[in-house]
């Protein structure tokens, strides 16, 4: 078998210094190109394993690999992640007055690169401004501070311009649509697919409690979780079912796990 | 930003400090300068034998202990002739990148070393040259100007030793509603290890005038004492911004005091930016004296190795209708220190008083300290006044996000530093002198 982009074994994790484990036992492969979608009900452990795979400080895993492109990473710190190629969409981005969306790029874009071969000013704002005018994005919204003051919508279409301007090979997307009204989240589909458009290699774990997002976003793979664990993975019919059905036909099927 | 209760450790208090050993007659023995200027710094040196330095027994005083700074064991830079050299490589560079100025003042140790003004300026009545040209030439002037000054006892014993043993500083005057378009920018360079080097910065604008000043601080990292006193007075309606730029190098110990005066309607803004310096200590009075004007003053510092800044700050508002604000903010790494310590002091006829004092401090290292200290004395009954102030660490779901992105740690941290200071850049008024305060701070956490 072919090395995959992600492929998570047997992970279990827990809330740092606290004995319950939320992950236990997670297994799924992401291929290069692949968008895979993670359902499940609320308190399943999805966020959870976002916020693993990007090496958030306040978790602890205890046993299992996640490998990237083949290579373990957990030993490796956020940025180090983050400069491999891989990419937290967060649920809730942190706000940070007095730092513009335009110099926090230029900071993350600039060490990707090696000393001596950073933009400048005025490279980087060439790039910036390319990026925003292929998701449609007005070119004031790089003045403003990162996130301050931002409705939920213009979050999430800042979490989704600093994915296009990182180019990642894995953008993990974490209830990237949730809180977010039809319009809002229309703009942050056609973001996504705009992305994966122009990347056919990107690969996409799209976390998400609504099966809303996937009439935009058109899934290869779609997983549930329960329990911290993966019950049952399908195609873009098993969407279908979980809308139609709920997610009690799994629940007995998970406790027999 | 997380915020934690101030914790104020107690200072042990020190023995009184007894100060004579500076020898002002060697000093100022065939001194050939302006006359006023000699009757002013014997004047003050009268005053200066007579006072001892403060101890940390002085409440204003209690967390830098003079007696330890050996004000008398260094050596005064002796005036000498201003001269016109070429800018020093340093100035140059600077001024390259910052664009306009209306005028220019170097001082090397204690001895200007060339001053220009754009002519078209001196042809509308503006002043701005060495004290010395100043003492000969406008003696009324620089009178007023230091007479509007009104030290209060903590700063008697520095005060009268920066003028006693002054040495370089300028007059800037700007005459009934002339407008400089540029900033004027003093560079004060000390080079001598051993030097105590004094100077005066003095502000004069008549009505409607405006303008804005730079007062730059350089050196290597050498022993030396520096001891600046500035006064910047705003006549009615004029509007003044007076930004100091410390960015001495390790070693160099800091005393300056500012006096800034509001008449009427006046707009005063003050930026003291803290780099440098191993001890660096701002006292910054504004005194709000006419109806409606607006004082803001406002300060940034960012503290590495052992650095140790104070600030203490006087609000005083005499007149009904006036408003001030101060926004001082500080970051401190490794086992730098800092200290504020503010006042609001509201005159009994003072109504209608719009006042905020505001300090916040950032601590990047478990052995960085922060000390605040806000306070207001109030006297009148129908003011809106506040003050606060908080010491918090940095914030772990920004780190976390910055470094989500690919940030180092050292670089997210940097990035919050300078997002925690542009609440006060942003309120710096002309681009030039936010592009040249920005660029000094970069230089000095970099980039």
């Amino acid at each position: 078998m072919t090395e995959a982009l992600l492929e998570i074994r047997d992970l279990h994790a827990r809330v740092e210094d606290e004995e319950i484990e939320i992950l236990r036992g997670v297994d799924l492969r992401v291929e290069e190109g692949q968008v895979h979608a993670l359902m499940g009900p609320n308190g399943s452990g999805k966020s959870t394993l976002a916020k693993v795979i990007a090496g958030h400080p306040g978790y602890e895993v205890t046993a299992g690999e996640v490998l990237f492109r083949g290579e373990d990473v957990l030993e490796l710190e956020p940025d180090e992640r983050s400069r491999a190629g891989i990419f937290l969409a967060f649920q809730y981005p942190a706000e940070i007055p007095g730092v513009s969306i335009a110099n926090f790029m230029r900071t993350a874009a600039n060490a990707r690169l090696s000393d001596g071969e950073e933009m400048d000013i005025f490279a980087f704002q060439r790039r910036l401004m390319e990026k925003m005018a292929l998701l449609k994005m007005d070119e004031t919204f790089a003045t403003r501070y990162v996130n301050d003051g931002f409705s939920g919508g213009e979050k999430k279409r800042n979490e989704v311009l600093q994915m296009a301007v990182l180019e990642p090979a894995l953008a993990v997307m974490d209830e990237t649509d949730s809180g977010l009204d039809i319009d809002a989240l229309r703009i942050v589909s056609n973001g996504i697919n705009t992305l994966t458009g122009a990347d056919d290699k990107l690969g996409v774990l799209l976390i998400t409690h609504y099966k809303r997002i996937l009439n935009y976003i058109q899934p290869d793979h779609v997983h549930v979780m329960m329990d911290g664990r993966i019950v049952e993975s399908g195609g873009a019919d098993l969407a279908d079912k979980l809308e139609a059905q709920g997610y009690d036909w799994l629940q007995e099927a998970g406790a027999a796990v | 930003m997380t915020e934690s209760a101030t914790m104020v450790a107690e200072a042990a208090p020190t023995p009184e400090v007894k100060a004579e050993g500076l020898d002002f007659g060697v000093f100022s023995a065939g001194l050939d300068e302006p006359k006023a200027l000699t009757a002013l710094r014997r004047g003050a040196y009268e005053s200066y034998k007579t006072l001892s330095f403060p101890s940390t027994k002085t409440e204003e005083w209690r967390y830098t202990d003079l007696s330890k700074v050996g004000f008398e064991s260094y050596a005064p830079t002796r005036p000498d002739h201003e001269v016109d050299e070429a800018y020093p490589t340093m100035v140059q560079d600077v001024l390259d990148r910052s664009g306009d100025r209306s005028g220019i003042i170097v001082q090397r140790n204690g001895r200007v070393v060339h001053a220009e003004l754009d002519p078209s300026l001196a042809e509308q009545g503006v002043v701005f040259c060495s004290l010395e040209h100043a003492a000969a030439e406008y003696p009324e002037l620089l009178a007023r100007t230091l007479d509007a000054a009104e030290p209060a006892e903590m700063e008697q014993k520095i005060w009268t030793l920066s003028l006693a043993f002054s040495s370089g500083g300028y007059l800037l005057y700007i005459p009934r509603d002339v407008r400089l378009e540029a900033p004027v920018h003093s560079f004060r360079i000390i080079d001598q290890a051993g030097s105590f080097v004094a100077s005066q910065s003095l502000v004069l604008a008549e009505s409607g005038a405006e303008g804005a000043v730079i007062d730059e601080f350089v050196s290597e990292d050498i022993d030396a004492l520096s001891v600046h006193s500035a006064v910047v007075d705003g006549g009615d309606n004029a509007t003044i911004d007076y930004v100091a730029l410390q960015r001495y190098g390790r070693g160099v110990k800091h005393f300056s005091i500012q006096h800034l005066i509001s008449r009427r309607d006046a707009r005063l803004g003050v930026f003291n930016v803290q780099l440098g310096a191993s001890l660096s200590r701002g006292d910054v009075s504004s005194r709000l004296l006419g109806q409606g004007c607006d004082s803001r003053m406002h300060a940034l510092w960012f503290g590495d190795s052992d650095q140790h800044f104070d600030h203490h700050t006087l609000q005083l508002h005499a007149e009904p209708h006036a408003a001030s604000d101060l926004l001082f903010k500080g970051a401190l790494s490794d086992s730098s220190t800092s200290i504020f310590r503010g006042l609001i002091r509201v005159d009994p006829g003072a109504q209608l008083t719009d006042a905020y004092q505001t300090n916040r401090n950032l601590l990047l290292s478990d052995k960085a300290k922060a000390i605040a200290l806000p306070s207001l004395e109030i006297e009148a009954d129908d003011v809106r006044c506040s003050h606060g102030a908080t010491i918090g660490q940095v914030d772990d779901a920004q780190l976390f996000y910055l470094m989500a992105r690919g940030l180092t740690r050292q670089q997210a941290e940097r990035l919050l530093v300078f997002g925690f200071f542009e609440e006060v850049l942003a309120r710096i008024p002309m681009s030039g002198v936010r592009a040249r305060v920005l660029e000094a701070i970069e230089g000095k956490i970099g980039v």
